[in-house]
């Protein structure tokens, strides 16, 4: 392997531009701009460079770097990345130049302010994705709440200061009682650091009724994080309030730290309270995905109708999640669904996230999202309607796409573990046809009803340059999924297996 | 008769004896020179804070030349321990900080007289004393002589009218504080046959009279910590006090006032009655202090109910000791988290001084609105202190409760960490309030800067440089904090 502490690197790499950053002057917006961007390429850069170097058929984690932090205290700084994160970590490091470039122009007010935030907005989701001790998990965790909570608050719409608290106080409580359990654990096995944790609950597992009560504050924080129904009152809030980056790292990245959450820690550290809790959480993610899709069918307004597709699709994931063994006497782990569900936060990220940039991009130009309002779009800017309706096709689950790749894992894995689960989960996916598809035809096709739009400019190149990775990333995974399900299958399988 | 001192006596007095001093060389030079100054009380006065800045590094360095912690000294009087010395640590840090800021400030509200310097260098004399006392008549000595420091402190600024009622209030209150604690004292005296020092309080668990002294000293002190519900004047005085004061008084009276109340609690050998009556006021005070603090829309008094709940963080080693039946490794969690809480609410306090309207304080929410954008620098540093009170990671709020929380689950006391993280929870909602204003709203109301405030600026950075040191790494002062305990239950 490489020599180099890539995952430090990688991590702190946006921080210490941040940190540069702070020291130019703040009338310099232009060098603000570039500066971040370029910070951004360069931490893409470090994470190919660490594909590169990743070792598909290792199971374990690659790269670790374990060294104490503070001994008194007992935390260590201990970083690793498997296949389960490392597409994720990706994820991550590939939007971020396209946030930078989408609000080239739509952010004017504190440029400083901004950049820095969404630069330590990316350390602190680059952290928790790689940290394996669960305080410096926890710090990362609760390091992305503080700008996350500055963009929604500053640059945020007309209810940005109700949404920002919205969304602090759910994740703060939550977060909270998941470090009680925390400091839990660590009084039973005497660590934080997570393998050594895991090793020595196989010897001597914690009580299982406590189990549950410590299984339900980790899945608190995280469904939260998710959001599961009925905790998700958030996010529609969030996203319709937040300016277009922040509804774009929070749909594309944010959310999949409930999601990823419940991969490396609820479950492993909990089996048993997992194994206990798998009918109610599936029910919920059911309820989220047939909910959140309907939900979504009867807005008026664009961007929040993206927003609650986000519950449905985030269900997806979870139902695919916990659908880790079959029901019934003779239970078998499956992985199809986690693998799945993996592949599908990817997805999601790429497909809403670039549906956010498009929503952003329309509001720039016409300051309303009302469908109503819009009708005909087609004719006026048919490159941006283009990439609409790839955008569309690829969240509704097209074969060819790289949404279809994840949906059929998880319906796959759904249906060998619950039939009942999977039949629920397909009416979900056809929702999702419909309501796309109607947003699609009441904003794109039809006559151009109003005056204002007849004479909307096109996307222009900057846009085009953010656009398209997007879409190579979608047919990308859409035609070669193995490519990519082979970075995260043999993990899965080693991870199932030393569940239980 | 004549006084002999051992040498380990004269190191033992040389900090507060250099405080003392200080605070004389303050007051005469101010006496002589003061009329000379052509801005008055407009000016930085440097020169006293410069004094009492060296005052204070020299008291710090003095602390290091403490000697054979065991041996009693002033016929048992004092005591070299660690715990007094890291105690004595956070006390003199605290005043070298605000000492730095008092000049600037004092000459921004117009008000800079050398009264205030000398007062601050007087009362962190006394202060230090309280921290080493090993016996019951020199730590009411060094009670009262600090409160004095206090009282005047309260009333400094004779024509805000908060300032005379909170005055007032406080002398009251600390009078009949001061009455408990002497009650108290006196039967711990009988109990234990006409003992004052604290060593010899121990062996008489289960004599009646050393448990009421106990709880009566409880009560006196509470008052001075601000327990619940011992805690009605700290809102009021904190609102009448000079904004700089004010933070001096929250973190500096906490500290010693809380080493006593450790000393005499553990050395009575804590019964049940009393365990179990300091879990309650530390359960109630947590809670009470954050809702209390919910609705406060002027920031001193927010911040000394959100005190108030610290407080109560503080009081949990304490429960966790005494239901450990002595093992003093805990109290090592109050010890970091007063160095957390000192970085923490100073920071505080001393942004907020840099902020005038007029020639008042800058105090409540309104004030501050739009300050993002006008003093971006200010608004950093209270964003920074306020992200640590409310104990979110990376800052040193959150290592303190770390601390705190993971040895009480550790001991067994789950359900106080639980009360803890829901007072936690609520204590975001006020502390994120000043955020918002200053963020996330336009300026409403017209607020200077003191610009020129040199050593304002200083303790602005050198605090906040220290909630981010805390926070990451918080290694040397957790050691530092675990050494200074392991004496101190010897009992």
């Amino acid at each position: 392997m490489i020599g180099l502490p890539i995952l430090t690197l990688i991590v702190f790499t946006p921080l210490l531009g941040a940190l540069l950053l702070a020291f130019v002057n703040r009338k310099n917006e232009s060098v603000m701009r570039q500066g971040a961007l370029v910070v951004s390429l360069v931490t893409l850069l470090l994470s190919l460079v660490m594909l590169v170097a990743f070792e598909p058929q290792n199971p374990g984690y690659q790269f670790e770097e374990n060294s104490s932090w503070s001994e008194t205290l007992g935390i260590r700084y201990h970083l690793g990345l498997d296949g389960i994160s490392v597409l994720l970590v990706l994820l991550t490091t590939f939007s971020m130049p396209l946030v930078l470039l989408s609000t080239w122009r739509a952010v004017t007010d504190r440029v400083k302010e901004y950049q820095i935030a969404l630069l330590v907005l990316q350390a602190g989701m680059l952290g928790a994705f790689v940290a394996l001790d669960l305080i410096l998990f926890y710090l990362f965790w609760e390091a992305m709440l503080i700008p996350m909570y500055f963009i929604v608050g500053i640059w945020g719409g007309k209810q940005r200061i109700k949404a920002a608290w919205t969304f602090f106080i759910y994740t703060m409580v939550g977060s909270l009682l998941m470090f009680v359990a925390i400091l839990y654990i660590r009084s039973h096995t005497g660590t934080f650091d997570l393998p050594e944790v895991l090793r020595q609950l196989r010897s001597d597992p914690i009580d299982e009724g406590i189990q549950r009560w410590l299984f339900a504050a980790f899945a608190l924080s995280f469904a939260i994080k998710v959001p599961i129904f009925p905790l998700h009152s958030w996010l529609p809030l969030a996203h319709v309030q937040a300016p277009t980056a922040g509804s774009v790292v929070l749909a594309g990245v944010l959310l999949k730290m409930g999601t990823y959450g419940f991969i490396r820690f609820g479950i492993p550290l909990f089996p048993g309270a997992a194994v206990w809790a798998t009918p109610f959480i599936c029910w919920l993610a059911v309820i989220g995905i047939i909910y959140g899709a309907l939900l979504a069918w009867r807005q008026s307004d664009i961007k929040k109708l993206v927003a609650y597709s986000s519950v449905s699709h985030l269900g997806y994931v979870v139902l695919g999640i916990f659908l880790f063994r079959t029901s019934g006497e003779s239970s078998q782990l499956i992985s199809e669904g986690m693998i799945g569900a993996i592949i599908q936060m990817v997805n999601h990220g790429l497909s809403t996230g670039m549906l956010f940039l498009l929503i952003g991009i329309i509001y720039e130009r016409r300051h309303t999202r009302e469908i109503d309002n819009f009708g005909g779009i087609a004719k006026v800017m048919p490159v941006y309607s283009t990439f609409f309706i790839i955008a569309t096709l690829s969240s509704i689950g097209l074969p060819g796409l790289n949404g279809f790749v994840g949906e059929f894992l998880i319906l796959k894995g759904s249906f060998t573990a619950n039939p009942l689960f999977g039949a629920l989960a397909a009416t979900g996916v056809i929702l999702g046809a419909v309501y796309m598809l109607m947003l699609c035809r009441r904003f794109l096709f039809g006559p151009v009803i109003h005056q204002e739009n007849a004479q909307l400019p096109d996307v222009s190149t900057r846009e085009v340059i953010y656009l398209v990775p997007l879409v190579v990333m979608m047919v990308w995974i859409g035609l070669f999924s193995k490519s990519f399900t082979d970075l995260i299958s043999p993990t899965v399988h080693h991870y199932l297996q030393n569940l239980l | 008769m004549t006084l002999e001192f051992t040498e380990a006596e004269i190191r033992a007095i040389l900090p507060s004896a250099i405080l003392f001093l200080t605070g004389l060389v303050q007051l005469l030079t101010d006496a002589c020179l003061g009329a000379r100054d052509p801005e008055g009380d407009r000016g930085q006065k440097s020169h006293l804070v410069l004094t009492g800045a060296a005052g204070s590094v020299l008291a710090f360095i003095a602390l290091g030349a403490l000697t054979d912690p065991s041996a009693p000294l002033f016929s048992g009087a004092l005591t070299g321990d660690l715990l007094g010395r890291f105690a004595a640590g956070i006390i003199i840090v605290t005043t070298l900080l605000t000492g730095l800021g008092a000049g600037g400030y004092l000459g921004a509200i117009g008000r800079n007289r050398g009264e205030f310097h000398a007062l601050l260098s007087f009362g962190a004399g006394a202060m230090v004393l309280l921290a080493q006392s090993a016996n019951l008549v020199a730590m009411f000595v060094a009670v009262e002589t600090l409160s004095l420091a206090l009282y005047v402190l309260a009333g400094y600024v004779r024509d805000w009218r908060e300032s005379s009622e909170g005055a007032f209030k406080y002398f009251v209150m600390g009078a009949f504080s001061s009455g408990f604690l002497l009650l108290g004292m006196a039967f711990l005296y009988g109990g234990s046959g006409g003992g004052i020092d604290l060593a010899a309080l121990g062996g008489h668990g289960d004599e009646p009279l050393i448990a009421v002294g106990a709880v009566l000293v409880l009560i006196g002190l509470g008052f001075k910590v601000g327990a619940v519900p011992f805690h009605s004047w700290v809102p009021d005085v904190y609102q009448g006090t000079p904004m700089l004061a004010a933070g001096w008084m929250a973190v500096a009276v906490k500290v010693c006032c809380f080493v006593a109340l450790i000393r005499i609690i553990l050395a009575t050998g804590g019964n049940t009655v009393v365990a179990s009556l300091v879990e309650a006021l530390a359960v109630v005070t947590i809670l009470l202090g954050n809702l209390a603090a919910l609705n406060q829309t002027n920031l001193k008094r927010m911040l000394a109910y959100s005190g108030i709940a610290h407080t109560g963080y503080l009081m949990v080693p304490l429960v966790l000791v005494l239901a450990s039946h002595g093992d003093g490794a805990a109290l090592s969690g109050s010890l970091f988290y007063l160095a957390t809480y000192l970085v923490t609410t100073l920071a505080a306090f001393t942004a907020l001084s840099t902020l005038q309207q007029g020639d008042r304080d800058c105090d409540t929410i309104d004030s501050i609105r739009g300050l993002g954008r006008k003093h971006p620098v200010v608004a950093l540093v209270i964003t920074l202190s306020m992200v640590s009170l409310a104990g979110i990671p990376l800052t040193a709020g959150f290592m303190g409760k770390f601390t705190i929380f993971s040895d009480a689950v550790a001991g067994g006391k789950w359900h106080l960490a639980l009360i803890g993280v829901i007072g936690s929870m609520i204590s975001v909602y006020y502390y994120l309030r000043p955020i918002v204003a200053m963020y996330f709203h336009e300026a409403l109301e017209e607020t200077e800067k003191a610009e020129a405030a040199w050593g304002l600026h200083l303790a602005m950075l050198l605090l906040s440089v220290g909630i981010l040191y805390l926070g990451l790494f918080p290694e040397s002062i957790v050691s530092l904090s675990r050494g200074a305990v392991p004496l101190l239950a010897g009992h």
